[in-house]
Order: C-alpha cells, then structure tokens, then sequence
C-alpha cells in the first residue's frame, strides 16, 4: 500500500487494558496515520473490542498510554465515531434511515438544539456516500443487514470524525454492501481519516488495510499487512486455531 | 352526542375531566418512551415505590402532603432503580420486584398504624378523580409542563440511547444519567396521578397508550399521535361510562377504573385493526 | 410465644409456613425465568376472578384459579406474536385485570372492605378448611416440580437445545406458568396481592446468593420462605402492624442481609442482580 501520509492520529504506547482488576490486554504498541487503515485482528476474545473501546475512553489503561488526535480518549471523543456491530440494535425499532444517520449529528448539535439544515444535508451526504440515498425514509429494521451496516457507517461518517472504529462491520454482510461499506472507507482515508477495523477476514485486510494489529489478549504484531499476516504470526494469534492450508496461505478458525 | 357531553354540566365533572385529559396526555407522551425503552416493569415499580411517601405526606400534611410525600420518595426510588438496573447485567428482575413489593409493605406497615385504615388505602391506591379540586389541577398541569418539558428538550438524545446505548455512549452520552431523568419523568407522571387515578390504576396509563400506538404505527411521530389520542379518548368516555352507569342505571364503577377499561378496550381495537391489517397484507 | 396460644394465631402460623414454602419453591423457577414482571401481573390479574367468585358465590380459590388460567393463557397468546413486546403485553393485561376487578367491586357495597382484604391479605382469619387448601396446593406443586423440575432447568438455560432435544418446551413453560398462577391464587388471600409477590420473589432471590445449585437453591429458599412466615407474623403481633406486609419486609430483609453476607462468606463478589 502507499507510504503513511498523514500526520500520527492513534498511538498505542505499551497499552495495557483491565476492567477493574481483571487485566484483558496487553502491551499494545504501535501507531496509526491520517489517510491510513489499520486492521485489528484475533479470535473471539482476544480484546478487538475491548481495545476500540478504550480508543474511547471507555477501558481503564493500567499501563502505557492511548492518544488519540494527540490528545487523552476522553478529550478527542468528539472527533472520533464508533461503528458498533449492527446486530446489536433492535430491528422492529421504530426509526427511519433518515433519522439514524442524523443521529450522528446530536453531539455537534449539542443539548437543547435541533439539528439544522447544515446537519440534514451533512446526513444527506453521508447517506449517499454509502449508496443508499434512496431508502432514506423507509424503517431502518427493513433494510438487510449489510445495508443496516452501511446506514451505521452513514451515520459516522456524518459526524466528519478524524479517526474512524469499526466493530466487525463485514460479519455476515452480502457482497454489495461489502463493496459499499469499503468505497465509503476509502473516501474518508483519502480525506485523511484514519480508521481502524476489528475484522476476521483476512482477504478484507490484504484487500483494504495498509497495517495489521494482530491481538490474543496481546499484541502479536502490529506492522504493514504483507509482513504481519504471515503463517507463523497468524498461528500464533490464533494459537494453533489457524490451519495451514497451502505455503504462503492460511486458513483460521474462529 | 348529548349522552357524551351530558355529565359534564357540573363543576366537579369538568374538573374530573380536565385532569383526566391533562393527565392522559402526558402519560400517553411518557408512555411511548416507557414501550420503546421496555420500562413498564419499571414504571411498575416506580408507581408501588411511591406508596409510602403518599402515605407518610398524608400522615404529616393531609392531603396536601400527599403530592409532597410522593414527590420524596419518587426520587429517592428513581435514584435506587437507576443504580440497581445498571448495576446488574444479568437480571434487575428480581431486585426490582424486592424493592417494589418492599417498599410497598413499608407504606401498608404505616398505613395499618393509623386509624381509618380501609377507606385511606383504598384512596391512595385508587386515587378519586371525582374529588379533584382546582389545586390539583394546578398540580397536574404543573408536573405535566415540566414532563413535557424535559422530553422536548433531551428528546432526542433519549430517542437516540432508546436505539442504541452502546453507539450513544462511544459518543460521549452518559447513558445512566439519561436513564435517570427517564425514570424521574415517569415518576413525576405518577407523582401527578397519585391523587386522581391513584398509584395501582396509573401504570395503565403509563403502558397501554404507547402500547396500542405501537400496534399501529411504526413512526414515532405516528406512535405518539395515536397515544395521546387513545388516552384522550379514554379519558372522556370513561368519565361519560361512568356517569352514565351510576346515574341512569344505579350502577356504581370507580370512575379511575372505568377510565383504565376503556383505555384496555381501545388497545384491543388497535390490536384488531393491526391484525387486520397484516392479514390483507 | 403468645403465637401458638390461640387457634387463630396457631392457624395463621400453620398458613404462613405453607404458603412461605409453596412460594419458595416456586419462586426458585420465577427467579431462573425472569417471571418476576409476570408475577406480579398475576397478582392483579387474578384479582376479577376472585371478585367474581364471590359474586357467583363459588369457592373464591377455585374461582380465582380458573379466571387465573385464562389470564395465563391470554398473556402466553399476547407474547407469541410477532412484533410484541412481551412486556407492554403483561402491563397491559396487569392494567386491565386489576381495573375490570376494581369496577366489579365497586359496584358492590362494601367495596374498601374488601379491596382492603385483596391487598393486604388477611391471613389472621383463615379457616381450618383453608389450611387444608394450602396444603392440597402445595402437596401439587411439590409434586409437578419434582416431576419436571430438572426439565424447566433445562429449559430456562437452554430453550433450543432443548426443543433441539425433543422436548415439548412451549408446553412446559405454559406448565410452569399455571403452578405460577396457582401459587398466586392461594398465596393472595394470605399475605395479599404484592406481598404474595415478595414472598416468591425474595426468598428464592436471596438463597440464589447462596448456592449455584438448583438442589441447594431450592431448599433454602424453601426454608428462608417460611422464616419470613414466622418472622412476620411474630412482628405484627408485636408491634400491631399488618400481617402481609410484616411478613414481605422480613423476607426482604433477609434478602438484603444475603446481599451484604453472601459475598463475605463465599469470599467473592456476587453481581447485585440475581439469578
């Protein structure tokens, strides 16, 4: 992929994260540029979204330092958007399209307001860089579960964040919505955002991350997707999960 | 049209009816919140909770003391349900269900200590619409403006932790704090209902609008119209029905109860009309 | 104690034990299953059917037991369709149950009286032949948990491993349902519509605290149901203050007491909510 172009937006130094006294990652090393995308990589367990959620702010760091926009996580939050699974959200749930992506806007918007017609055309925007302009108005519970996940990333690219989380976001989605979803990534890289996608499929990352962080609980690797998603570091992630199925190819298991 | 209007020609009824429509209202708005959130057991719970504070305010101030006591004792129980309900992933079920009938027995325990036991509970959990003054008017549009306040003014950012607290909270809401005024509204709808419809018969008014409009609509512009419309409905031909029943055939049914009926009547047509229409669909 | 002086008294005792060890038993489920919304909905939703029995002048047991089955299988209906939250439906059945009871009465004379009486309960004037129904109740009960307890465990952790098994999981729940409607029905006249909730709630709650075993669970639930009997009822002789209710503030004090002992004993924290 190309060479980092933007300045250092997310540095991991030495992170290590714990909820309460339960530590649940460690050593987290590694730091991420505007325009870049990095993928987070590991089994079931391993600590992906433990990890963006301390991006947040929302894990105790015990050790070593997350900074984000060269800020704490607390302070860069509003600069930030989170893409959560979309499985999560109840589907009979009576929103519109419309009215999900707009949601992004609240914050900006701010207490006691109503989103104004900057923020409606800036939803607008957002809706349309994920290709589903159209079913602006029909109930979000109607739309597949790919498009679902469009309209979630529709509605973080409408908050204009810097610095992109995205939880799994290609888990069960169809081959369009795939395509959609990484279109949308690739214009806001090349707006200068970074991102980072917590992810099992390896050919997504080949495809469409420049580095790879590689987490079981701790940090394997963290280094340019060709060098780090080798046989051995990925049978070390996975810890003996992972079947090798030709030379230079692997199969793992969740 | 004249069997409808015909009770209202006293003070005493149009007072009854004014609150019941005011009252309606705003439940019927709180309401879609409390279907949308899942809430009715809490909204439950919150109605029993407030039991001894009615109570102990009658004890101490009379009836006027009555809105004053539940007042106390609303917050106090939204403040332990909030930190209980976000304490404990698995199940606040039972915990709530401990609180609820625990506080509850605290108000029986006090109420069985005082003379006039019978009458004074029934009141108090029964409320008497017939008997509501010009004050208490004031009271319910009071607690009804500062509900409707509060909603219209977090609205969206309810709505927006309603459908998806883990997204709400990466974007820097405090979800427990917004849970809390959500309680605290739902208390302060039965702080407001206390005297007319009492504790037990208000949590109808607290579910069923929302309830039957969600049955019928799947916007929330849509929800809430037919909410407030429902309970605006039930509100005045449940005042009619009684009248009605006790004047024209020496039938004598608790006008709270009547209203709740009439209301649990309306969701069943809402309920026809959403099976009809999936059916033709 | 002056407890067992008098026959009514002696009665009440008799009552409050049956009643705290049918509750505990059955609260054990109603805790697994997360009933304790649909429990409370019971309580009010049963309460036309004893209005109607009286009315009819059948036996106000067997009269609230039937109304209480249709009300079970109305809610059951109500949650089985899609797009329902299953919650609303149980507060809206718990609204109209307990208003169509309230007009009923009042349409009667002697409406506080009675109403009073639903609430509170009035275990101190139970009969010999209600002490007899208790007991034919509870011998049921026992009976058809010990049958199919380990099944409804399953049930409760599993539901589609154990449809996948073979087993008849949606009858099994309304199975469950019923005992809890009958539990109900004979618990009310006792200690009184939410009290009789308490009573199958926070004993089972509390032993939970204690033991992750079903067998263990049960047992202690069993016990702390009728400790609360005991308790509440020597309270209210006491210091004259309602029987029901005396009684629900004992067995959430022991509730609350497991909460703040349990951990210390067991040497680990315990999450507040239960089961």
């Amino acid at each position: 992929m190309s060479e980092p172009t933007g300045p250092v937006l997310l540095r991991f130094d030495h992170a290590s994260l714990a909820y309460g006294r339960a530590r649940v990652v460690e050593d987290v090393h590694g730091s991420v540029h505007g325009g870049e995308a990095v993928a987070l990589i590991g089994p079931n367990g391993a600590g992906k979204s433990t990890l963006l959620r301390a991006v947040l702010g929302l894990v105790d760091v015990v050790s070593g330092r997350i900074e984000v926009l060269g800020s704490t996580p607390a302070r860069a939050r509003r600069d930030v958007a989170y893409v959560p699974q979309v499985d999560t959200l109840d589907a009979q749930f009576p929103v519109s399209v419309g009215q999900v992506v707009l949601m992004g806007r609240y914050r900006d918007v701010g207490w006691l307001r109503r989103p104004g017609v900057r923020d409606r055309a800036l939803a607008d925007d957002a809706l349309e860089a994920v290709g589903l302009a159209e079913r602006k108005d029909d109930r979000f519970g109607t739309l597949s579960g790919g498009q679902r996940q469009r309209v979630l990333l529709a509605r973080a690219i409408a908050q204009q964040p810097r610095l992109l989380l995205l939880d799994e976001p290609f888990n069960g989605v169809d081959a369009v919505s795939q395509q959609a979803l990484l279109a949308a990534l690739r214009r806001l890289q090349d707006d200068g955002a970074a991102v980072v996608v917590s992810t099992h499929d390896l050919a997504l990352a080949h495809l469409a991350c420049d580095e790879v962080c590689l987490l079981n609980k701790h940090q394997v690797a963290f280094g340019p997707t060709e060098a780090t998603l080798t046989p051995e570091l990925l049978r070390a992630a996975y810890g003996g999960q992972a079947l090798e199925l030709a030379v230079d190819s692997v199969i793992v298991a969740r | 049209m004249r069997y409808l209007l015909e009770p209202f020609g006293s003070p005493f009824m149009q007072r009854a009816l004014a609150e019941a429509l005011l009252l309606g209202a705003v439940a019927a708005v709180v309401s879609v919140f409390v279907v949308l959130r899942r809430l009715s057991f809490v909204a439950d719970v919150l109605t029993h909770t407030v039991f001894p504070g009615v109570v102990i305010g009658f004890v101490v101030a009379g009836t006027s003391g009555i809105v004053w006591g539940a007042s106390v004792f609303a917050v106090l129980s939204t403040v332990l349900i909030t930190v209980l309900a976000g304490r404990s992933r698995v199940t606040e079920d039972a915990s709530m269900a401990i609180v609820l009938t625990g506080f509850f027995a605290v108000g029986v325990v006090l109420v069985s200590r005082q003379t006039s036991f019978t009458s004074d509970l029934t009141a108090f959990l029964f409320g008497r619409i017939l008997t509501v003054d010009r004050q208490q008017l004031v009271v319910t549009a009071v607690i009804g403006a500062a509900v409707l306040l509060l909603l219209g003014l977090l609205g969206k950012e309810l709505l927006f932790r309603a459908f998806d607290p883990a997204g709400a909270e990466a974007r820097g809401y405090r979800v427990l704090a917004l849970d809390l005024v959500l309680n605290l509204v739902v208390a302060l709808v039965v702080v407001a209902a206390v005297r007319a419809v009492g504790t037990v018969l208000v949590i109808a008014l607290l579910v069923v609008p929302g309830a039957a409009g969600r049955l019928l609509s799947d916007r929330l512009a849509g929800i809430t119209l037919i909410a407030v419309g429902t309970a605006l409905l039930a509100g005045w031909l449940g005042l009619v029905a009684s009248w009605q029943a006790s004047v024209n055939h020496g039938l004598r049914l608790a006008s709270g109860a009547t209203v709740v009926l009439v209301l649990v009547l309306l969701y069943g047509v809402a309920a026809a009309i959403a099976t009809a229409r999936k059916v033709r669909a | 104690m002056s407890l067992l002086q008098d026959g009514y008294a002696r009665r009440a005792l008799i009552e409050a034990l049956l009643v705290g060890a049918l509750c505990g038993l059955v609260g054990v489920h109603v805790v697994l299953r997360r009933l304790s919304f649909f429990t409370m909905a019971m309580t009010h939703a049963t309460f036309p059917g004893v209005v109607l029995a009286a009315l009819v002048g059948v036996d106000l047991l067997l009269g609230s037991g039937l109304f209480g089955v249709l009300v079970v299988l109305g809610v059951s209906w109500l949650t089985t369709r899609p797009r329902s939250d299953s919650a609303a439906a149980v507060g809206v059945v718990l609204s109209a149950g307990f208003a169509l009871g309230v007009a009923l009465l009042s349409a009667q004379a002697g409406f506080t009286r009675d109403l009073s009486a639903y609430l509170v309960g009035s275990i101190v004037t139970v009969q010999a032949g209600d002490l007899v129904k208790t007991a034919l109740v509870l011998a049921a009960v026992a009976l058809t948990l010990a049958l199919v307890g380990k099944e409804l465990v399953f049930g409760a952790f599993d539901r589609g491993g154990m449809v996948a098994a073979g087993y008849p999981a949606g009858r099994l729940d309304l199975l469950l349902l019923l005992v809890v409607e009958l539990t109900v029905v004979t618990s009310v006249p006792a200690v009184g519509t939410i009290q009789a909730v308490a009573l199958i709630v926070a004993p089972a709650a509390a032993a939970r605290l204690w033991s992750d075993r079903i067998g263990p669970t049960t047992a202690l639930a069993v016990l702390l149901g009728m400790a609360s009997g005991v308790v509440g009822l020597a309270v209210s002789q006491a210091y004259q203050v309602a029987a029901g209710a005396a009684i629900v503030l004992a067995a959430c004090g022991f509730f609350v007491l497991s909460v703040v002992v349990a951990p210390v004993v067991r040497g680990r924290p315990v999450p507040l909510g239960v089961g």
